[in-house]
Parts: structure tokens; sequence; C-alpha cells
């Protein structure tokens, strides 16, 4: 595994920073995980802000890693871009135990980025933000014609669809023949 | 990179959630993966159409028979379908921008099937209470060979099968003198929502519905505060029509009995206001002199009578009858406006 490890981006540092009100309070070492995405770029974020993916505060609600124990077991996440689960762990930072306001306008604007956005952020399970990219996603389309749908979603025509299922299965019958021809040479 | 075919059910549910209900219906245009996702999605996963009164007309024309849809939404923007017979067509206009008017061949469809299938569609999304629903059903009992006659069975075809019902405040059927016009809608208004009933047949003059039992059984009918009818209704029961707190009847007489009977419900009754009674003649004058005593009469045609009400002092039931126009109103009025020399007659429940 890659261990390059990085702060969290300089819109959002990680280290925790000393609020007012927590001077009096008895100090509580803030405790930090480490995750990485199929890019195995490690990112550092704190249990305050990961408190947002409910799949994530699950794992780490019990258990009790020491900051060595963490850090050697980050959360692989393969199935999410590391550019994806950047824009994630930055959203989490931003949004640290602050209430989360009514829209977000900092959301990935281009679909492909967006619909990825959807996906890793539906798997881990954060609400708020999934409720503002599906927000976006429908305003993508809000008044437009279902051909103009088609073409800002990237969709094919169910024709084009058809087309595009039959090629894959001559393809797939032909790989299969392709096979039993090449094991009949083999028992040959 | 993903694609929205790739999205999870449960994050497409909240895409539907937040698009508008237009969207949804060009969504299942799109392709038949978002047709075939919509189509089976609960009525409660879709958004609201925040339509607030619908306007469904069939109106026969010689060269071109149609049924229009209009939909009137809550920030007041306006939605028509035309759905011609002749043309065989559908267009869809939206009046804040009338360029983009689309005119769609129906081809070998049944223009009703199309325009009960759209309706369908967006009473889906129909979550807020509108204010009102009007249809308007013209007389094709002469035009056969056209199928919009067809239009109010279809209608209650759709509603029934569906089991969908319409949360209207305010229901008005026009049609000529056939209950089952009125028995294909009335039935399917929500009761709960429903206030207002308004009656209204297609010409003027005396039309006459006899089949008033039938209607008038409905939970509907009984749920409604206020009706107004412009039918001759024949064979009527007052004990039917007591419950409005407003009304506006025509029927061809009324007897002193009834006449007491509702004069008796009006002074124990909170709720009423207003009933105006239109009777084709009353001859009844003398007899239902004898049950409430000499009216106070300010005119030749005109006899009033007071009285007092139950739990109330300050407002009395005025009852007039007025000879010129055959017309007997029921008015909840304040005490001090009881002319001088008029007598209010004591509240006597019984």
């Amino acid at each position: 595994m890659s261990s390059t490890e990085q702060g969290t981006s300089s819109a959002a540092p990680a280290e925790p920073t000393t609020a007012p009100e927590s001077a009096a309070a008895p100090e509580v070492p803030e405790s930090f995980y480490y995750v990485h995405g199929k890019d195995k770029v490690v990112h550092k974020v704190s249990a305050g802000a990961l408190q947002h993916s409910a799949l994530i505060h699950g794992m780490i609600s019990n258990l009790g890693y020491t900051e060595e124990q963490a850090k050697a077991n980050p959360f692989p996440f393969e199935n999410i871009d590391g550019d994806i689960l950047q824009m994630v762990v930055d959203w989490c930072n931003q949004h640290k135990g602050k209430p989360t306001p009514p829209e977000d306008t900092n959301l990935p604007k281009q679909k492909e980025k967006l619909f990825d956005l959807v996906l890793a952020v539906n798997y881990l399970e954060i609400k708020e933000l999934l409720t503002y990219c599906c927000k976006q996603v429908a305003m993508m389309v809000k008044g437009k014609s279902p051909e103009e749908i088609r073409e800002i979603w990237m969709i094919p025509t169910d024709a084009e669809d058809e087309a595009a299922e039959k090629e894959a299965k001559k393809r797939a019958g032909k790989e299969a023949a392709g096979e039993t021809a090449a094991a009949a040479g083999d028992a040959k | 990179m993903s694609s929205i075919i790739e999205m999870p059910v449960l994050v497409m549910e909240k895409i539907i959630e937040f698009s508008d209900f237009k969207a949804v219906l060009t969504l299942r245009q799109v392709c038949r993966d978002f047709r075939n996702f919509i189509d089976v999605l609960r009525d409660s996963k879709l958004p609201d159409s925040a339509i607030k009164a619908i306007v469904i007309v069939s109106d026969y024309e010689e060269d071109d028979s149609k049924i229009t849809m209009d939909f009137l939404f809550s920030d007041n923007h306006f939605d028509s379908f035309e759905y011609s017979e002749m043309e065989h067509s559908r267009t869809f206009e939206t009046k804040e921008n009338p360029e983009r008017r689309t005119t769609t061949d129906l081809g070998d469809s049944n223009i009703v099937d199309v325009a009960i299938r759209d309706l369908e569609w967006i009473l889906k999304f129909q979550k807020s209470d509108l204010n009102g629903s009007y249809f308007y059903f013209d007389d094709f009992r002469l035009h056969n060979d056209s199928s919009i006659y067809t239009l109010p069975i279809k209608v209650s075809n759709m509603l029934n099968v569906s089991g969908r019902k319409i949360k209207t405040r305010e229901l008005s059927i026009t049609t000529y003198n056939k209950s089952n016009n009125i028995m294909s809608v009335l039935p399917f208004a929500d009761s709960e929502t429903l206030t207002s009933l308004d009656l209204i047949p297609l010409e003027e003059g005396i039309i006459i519905i006899d089949e008033i039992a039938e209607i008038a059984k409905t939970e509907q009918w009984k749920a409604t505060k206020e009706l107004k009818c412009d039918f001759c209704l024949m064979n009527l029961n007052v004990e039917d029509i007591c419950h409005f707190s407003r009304m506006k009847i025509k029927i061809p007489s009324i007897t002193a009995r009834d006449l007491d009977f509702l004069k008796k419900t009006y002074i124990s009754s909170s709720k009423f206001v207003h009933a105006f009674f239109d009777l084709g003649c009353f001859n009844d004058i003398e007899e239902i002199s004898d049950l409430w005593g000499p009216a106070f009469t300010p005119g030749l045609s005109k006899h009033f009578w007071y009285f007092r009400r139950k739990n109330s002092d300050e407002k009395v039931l005025r009852i007039e009858f007025y000879r010129n126009i055959e017309a007997f109103i029921f008015e909840i009025v304040e005490s001090k406006d009881v002319p001088n020399g008029a007598v209010i007659h004591d509240y006597n429940g019984n």
C-alpha cells in the first residue's frame, strides 16, 4: 500500500483548532482516522468531521484506536476515486460540527464528477451531502425536453441501447464459440 | 466515470423527489429504464404537482369535437392540453410561454384514452388540495360517432380502477339532464376535502334530474357544506338537503310540512347560514301561516317570519317568501336588523 500521506486541503485544515469555548471545558484530545481511495492517497480526518458519514462513524465508534493504530490502519475505499474522496473529506471538514446550510453551492458542476460524488456519498451514507447532490442532479434537467435530458445525462436512446445490447450479446456469443473451439482444439 | 443509470434506487428516488412533476413526466420519455422505474414508484415518492384547479371540458363542434384539460398551478401559471378528434392530435400549451406550443400526432390511439391517461398521470402528483375541479360534459347524445361521448364513463373507470380520490374543495359539474354524468365524478371527490358542490345544466330553462336519490346517497353529498344546483330536482327528500349550511336549489314545489321541518332544523343548527329554494309554484301559504303564525308583510308579494335560534340571542332565522318569484329564502340575520312591527317567535325545537 502506498503511504503518500497528505493532510486535508488547505481550505479545511485537518489539525484541530482550539475553539474558544473548549478552553473552559476539560481538554479532550480529538482523535483522527485515516482514509484512502482508489489512488491510495491517505487523508487524515478528525472523528468529528467523519461523523457526517454514518458508515465511517459506525466503523470507528467502537474501535478505540490509538493514534498509531489508526495511522497503521487507514480505511480503504477502493471503489472511490481519489479526487472524489478528497471532495468528500473537504466537505466533511468544512461542515464539522456546524449546522448544514440549506443549499450547498460548492458542489462540482461537471456532471461526470457529480455522478461519481453521488455514488461515493451514498456509499459513505452522508445524508445532507447526498440531499444537496440529488437536488443538483435534479436541477440539471429542470425544464428540459427528453432529447435535451438524454444529452445532458448522456443516456442512449432505447434504440441505441438495444443495438448496444445486441452487439454485446453477439460478442459474448462469438467469444463463447471461440472458447469452445479452443477447448476442442486442446482436446485434440 | 459514472452514469445516471447506475444510480442506486434510493438515490434515484431522491432525485425524483427534488424534480418538479413535469420533469418527472419528461423523464418517463427519456428511456425505458426511467419509465419502468417511475411507473412502479409509490405515489408518496413523487413530487407534488402544486396544481390549484383543473378544468376538464368535452366540447361538441360540427367540424371538430375536442377535449380540453386546463391546469392552474399555485404560482398562477397555467397549462392547457387540447385533444382534437379531427386532427387526432394533442396540443400542449403553457399560457406563460405560448411559443412553446407543441402538437403531437396521436396516430391510431383513441383521443379519449390518451386524455384519460394524461389525466391519470397528472392526478398521481396531486398532494395538496385543489381549490376547484370543474367538469363540463357536452351533450353528445346525437353524436355517437364521436368517441368523446365516452369521456364521463372513462373518467369514472379510471378513477375507480386507480382508487384515487380527487382532493378538491369545490366540485362543479356541468352536464345535460343525466345524473350518470354527475355520478361519474362525484363519488370520486375526496369527501373530507369537499366543501362545495355546484351542479349546472348545459342549457337554460327547467332541466330536470329525477334520480337525485342516488346522488344524495353518496358520502360526498352528505359531507358537502355548500350546494348550488340549477337543475330542477324531482322527488327530493328534504332530509337529504337539510345539512347544507349554504344552498341554492330548484324544486317543483315544497309542502308546508317540509318547510316546517327545515325551519326546525335551521333554528337548532349552529352551522346554517343561507338557503334559497327556487320553486315552480307554492300554494300552501295559508297552511304555513297556520303553522308559523301570521307573516310580517312589508309588501304585497313578500311574507317574512322571524324565529329565535337555540342558544343565540344576537342572531335569528329569517324566512322570506316572495310570491312574485315563487321563492323561499332562509337566512341567519342579526336580531337588530329585524324591522319594527315584526314578531320574533320564541325558540321552540318541537
